[in-house]
């Protein structure tokens, strides 16, 4: 009993207080040693756009058809990365399994780079 | 007969590719609904794109239209009858589920206080 009460506030995880206007500071720092911030809504997870592009170019980077040196955040789809109008689908088609969106077809026929990707995402008011 | 006026012509293609790529956007969603595990996926998806590589060299749009209309039958055969749609998005489970409130509402919450108190 009392080597259960020592356990246990040994693994004791330090809890997060998070300001009602926002984020904590440093979010990053905190993702990795504590574990994802648990906001008490649904609506307080609005993403910073180095978070966004973070993901969007590693998402992109990882991609195998694609050379990662060449992977910046203005670069055009087909124009610089010599891809084609399918693998473009393909791409986004990855962004959306990464931010958990529904992207329409229509919209998704219209985003041909990173910016505009980063950009959409960033604007969309549920991308997490 | 499509060659003579090119404005024409080049406007039927890019609608032509525009259905193409939309076709292999809803294939490639449908083929992450049937083949839920990812390596089963990947080859899945591997054959979808060979399918439609195989068509990539056609010129003429009256064989393309007819390609496209193939493809377009065979992906409403084969289209998964429960398919995954992101929760918040319009078929999905949390849509319209909880409507934003009007502006002005205010919840008080004196939780459950009386006036004689």
């Amino acid at each position: 009993m009392a080597l259960r009460a020592a356990l246990i506030r040994h693994l004791r995880v330090p809890v997060q207080t998070v300001s009602p206007a926002g984020r904590v500071s440093q979010p990053s720092v905190a993702n990795s040693l504590f574990g994802s911030i648990r906001f008490m809504s649904s609506h307080d997870d609005h993403l910073s756009k180095e978070d966004v592009a973070d993901r969007v170019l590693s998402v992109v980077k990882s991609f195998p058809k694609v050379d990662p040196s060449k992977v910046t955040p203005d670069v055009h789809f087909q124009s610089d990365l010599g891809l084609d109008s399918l693998d473009n689908v393909e791409i986004l088609m990855a962004l959306e399994e990464e931010f958990k969106l529904e992207i329409p077809d229509k919209e998704a026929d219209k985003i041909d780079s990173c910016k505009l990707a980063i950009e959409y995402i960033h604007n969309h008011p549920m991308a997490s | 007969m499509s060659l003579a006026s090119t404005a024409a012509y080049a406007a039927r293609r890019a609608a032509q590719r525009e259905r193409v790529r939309i076709l292999y956007r809803r294939a490639l969603k449908d083929t992450l609904n049937w083949a839920v595990h990812r390596h089963l996926f990947y080859e899945d998806a591997d054959n979808l794109r060979a399918r439609f590589e195989v068509n990539r060299g056609v010129e003429d749009p009256d064989t393309i239209d007819r390609l496209i209309v193939d493809g377009e039958a065979q992906y409403n055969k084969w289209r998964h009858p429960d398919p995954y749609i992101v929760p918040w998005a319009p078929g999905g489970s949390k849509f319209t589920r909880n409507p934003t409130p009007p502006e002005g509402i205010e919840i008080i919450y004196n939780y459950g206080r009386e006036d004689n108190d």
